[in-house]
Formats: structure tokens, C-alpha cells, sequence
């Protein structure tokens, strides 16, 4: 997750491939396969690696034979996550697991899988690109997924107090770089 | 994880240029020859309405027309926008409604204008068992037409945009059958045209999950 994943990049890189540049097309599909992967993950627990390929997948897929549904002159990243939505919908009801969809899908809306909340993820990731790969992780780990202080530190292998020095630190010079950005 | 490399090289092989319009285009490919055959199977079968050299200069004729066109317009619009994931049906209940109660209004008009004695034929007329049935077959051209076009959209709401997709259908049905229609009352258009549009939209609200699923 090292290129900036912003609504325009991926906007850009859709109008290339619509007009049939192979190059950018392949781009966005590597880039887009790797933002599903995460967006799965997040919504899919019990979900078997195989299954989460196939949705990918199928998705991109997707993406691809119903390319003409896209309209330029709206959002690129509202339209795609349309699509791996409703993909994991229909995946959910393929198995017969209908209400469980519902029931999630309900929930996903009132956390709001909206437009802002994907740009200022997208926003996240772009600022999350210039730290080092393990102050990434700890914030991404910690921060975005929320997961607790001792299992990251055991994951990564450092001390408790030591990952939160980290973040700690992190998170200053993060605020400094967005204070001096903008 | 190596499939989907050999996926991606697969679809980057295979992209062609999208045109701008490319989804309208489709519409209007599915549509048009749909619209065509209906009327023309109207005009084979039915033959334009007996007195329509008179008909042409009522008001009534004109509005029966234009409600079924108005439906049939603003249903379409919803359907084109619903036909992308992210797209949404707009105001189209509102539209719709709307729609319907200008109809309401007229029909009271007729209503209160006309003597006790006329109400049976402007709320049954002569033909309101059958009118629902031939706005129904005059609709199925056009429901397979946007079918068709649907078929390679991406509707994330299947039910709701077959309901929608079918109350287009319908219209143009009713529209295509007005054509053909004498009765001149308002109150019979709202009741037994709105029915057989609605019995459109119920076929495509049920068909619409498993018709349009991709």
C-alpha cells in the first residue's frame, strides 16, 4: 500500500481505461485488487481465504465487464465500492446467509461506508505513505483497525511501552506534517 | 493469489474504448425497436381507435396520452440512473405520485361536470375488464427491451429497479394501447391504466432479483 490511493488517482486512471490505455488499466487493477482485499477483510469474519479471492475476484471482474455503467462525471471510488458491496451481498446470499447480509449491510450503513468516510480513508493512506513501514503498520494496526495496544505489541514483537512510544511519537509528527500541509 | 495476477492480464488484454454515452446508447438500442414492435403489433391487431379524427381534437384524448407518457418518462429516467450500482431513483415516487394526482384532479373535474347518469362510463366505460390485459401485452415488448438493457447494467437494488423498470414498461404499454382505446373518461384512465401499469411493475418487482441479478 505504498501509491496514493486518492479519489482523483483512481479517478484518472479510470478515464485513461475507458478510453483503452492498457497500462493505466492495469494499474488501477492491481491497485483497486489491493483495496478490496482490505475492504473484505474488514467486512467478511469467518470468511475462508478462497472465498475472499474469489470475491476480489469477481469484483474486478466485474469492474470490468460493466465499465459502461460508469458515468465521468461522478466519483469514481462511490461507483467501485457499489460494486464490491453489492458482491458481497450476493456473495452472502449465495449461501443462503440472507439475513446475516442484512444484518451487517444495516449495520455498515449506520457506520457509513459513505463517500467522505472512503476520501478520508483514502486521505489517511496518503498521509500514512511517508512513515516508515513498521510506523505504519503499528498505526494501522492500532488506530484504523482498533485493534489492542499488547496484541499488536505482541504481534510485532516489541514491548507494550514501546509500541505506544512509537505511536505516540508518530501520531505528533503526523499532526505536524498536516499542520505544516495545509 | 496467482489467478487473480492471470485475471488481471486476461481483462487488461481485453479493454476496448468505452464511448462517453455508451450506457444511454444502450437504452435507446434496446428501446426504440421495443417501442416500434409494440406499436406496431397495436396497429396490426387492434388498428388506431375508430373515431380518432375526433379524438384528436379532445382534451381528454391528450391527457390520457401524456399521463402514460409522463409515467413512462419519469420511470425510464429512474431506471437509467438506477441501472448504475451507485445510482439512485431520484425523486420518482414523488414524480410519480404527483403524476397521478393531476390525473385524480382531472378525473374529479370530469367527475363533477358530468351528470349522475354518465358516471358508469367514465368509470367502467365498455372496456375495464380488458383494458388491463392489453395495456399488460402491449407492455411485454418494451419489459423485454429494458430487460435486455438492464441485463448488462449493474442495479444494485434488483426488486426496486425491476418495480420501477416495469412501471416503465407498463406506461409505454398504455401509451402504445391509448392509441387504440375509446373511452374518453378520466376516472376510467386513472383506475384501470394505472392498473395494468402497476401489474407491469409487480412482474418486474418479482422477476427483478433473479431477471437482473449480475
Amino acid at each position: 500500500m505504498t501509491i496514493a490511493h486518492s479519489e482523483d488517482v483512481l479517478k484518472a486512471l479510470m478515464l485513461l481505461s475507458l478510453d483503452g490505455d492498457e497500462a493505466a488499466y492495469r494499474r488501477l487493477l492491481t491497485t483497486l485488487r489491493v483495496l478490496l482485499v482490505g475492504y473484505y477483510t474488514r467486512r467478511m469474519g469467518a470468511a475462508t481465504k478462497a472465498d475472499m479471492e474469489d470475491l476480489v475476484q469477481e469484483t474486478l471482474l466485474s469492474l470490468h465487464s460493466r465499465r459502461t455503467t460508469y458515468d465521468r462525471d461522478r466519483p469514481f471510488t462511490a461507483w467501485f465500492f457499489s460494486i464490491a458491496r453489492y458482491k458481497l451481498i450476493d456473495h452472502h446470499r449465495g449461501r443462503g446467509g440472507r439475513r446475516l447480509a442484512e444484518t451487517e449491510l444495516g449495520e455498515e450503513l449506520e457506520s457509513g461506508f459513505s463517500e467522505e468516510a472512503l476520501t478520508a480513508r483514502l486521505d489517511v493512506e496518503r498521509l500514512l505513505d511517508g512513515l516508515t513501514p513498521r510506523q505504519q503498520e503499528l498505526i494501522r494496526q492500532v488506530k484504523l483497525e482498533g485493534q489492542s495496544i499488547s496484541d499488536t505489541a505482541d504481534r510485532v514483537g516489541q514491548s507494550e511501552s514501546a509500541v505506544k512510544v512509537s505511536i505516540h511519537r508518530t501520531l505528533k509528527a503526523l499532526g505536524e506534517r498536516m499542520r505544516g500541509g495545509s | 493469489m496467482r489467478d487473480t495476477d492471470r485475471m488481471i492480464n486476461d481483462l487488461v488484454r481485453d479493454l476496448r474504448p468505452v464511448p462517453r454515452h455508451a450506457l444511454r446508447d444502450r437504452f435507446l438500442l434496446g428501446l426504440l425497436p421495443a417501442l416500434a414492435v409494440s406499436l406496431l403489433l397495436m396497429l396490426a391487431i387492434l388498428g388506431l381507435r375508430s373515431d380518432m379524427r375526433e379524438a384528436l381534437m379532445l382534451p381528454v384524448f391528450w391527457i390520457k396520452s401524456a399521463y402514460n407518457a409522463l409515467i413512462a418518462l419519469v420511470a425510464l429516467w429512474a431506471t437509467y440512473h438506477l441501472a448504475r450500482p451507485d445510482g439512485a431513483e431520484g425523486g420518482f415516487f414523488k414524480m410519480g405520485a404527483a403524476i397521478v394526482l393531476a390525473m385524480a384532479i382531472a378525473a374529479a373535474v370530469q367527475l363533477v361536470t358530468s351528470p349522475p347518469e354518465a358516471y358508469g362510463q367514465l368509470i367502467l366505460g365498455s372496456s375495464a375488464l380488458h383494458c388491463p390485459f392489453l395495456i399488460f401485452a402491449f407492455a411485454l415488448p418494451v419489459f423485454a427491451g429494458i430487460s435486455w438493457v438492464l441485463r448488462k447494467g449493474a442495479p444494485a437494488n434488483l426488486r426496486l429497479t425491476g418495480f420501477i423498470a416495469g412501471i416503465a414498461a407498463g406506461a409505454a404499454g398504455a401509451w402504445v394501447y391509448s392509441w387504440f382505446c375509446t373511452e374518453n373518461g378520466m376516472p376510467f384512465v386513472l383506475i384501470w391504466y394505472s392498473v395494468g401499469i402497476l401489474v407491469v411493475g409487480a412482474l418486474g418487482a418479482l422477476t427483478g432479483p433473479r431477471l437482473l441479478r449480475w
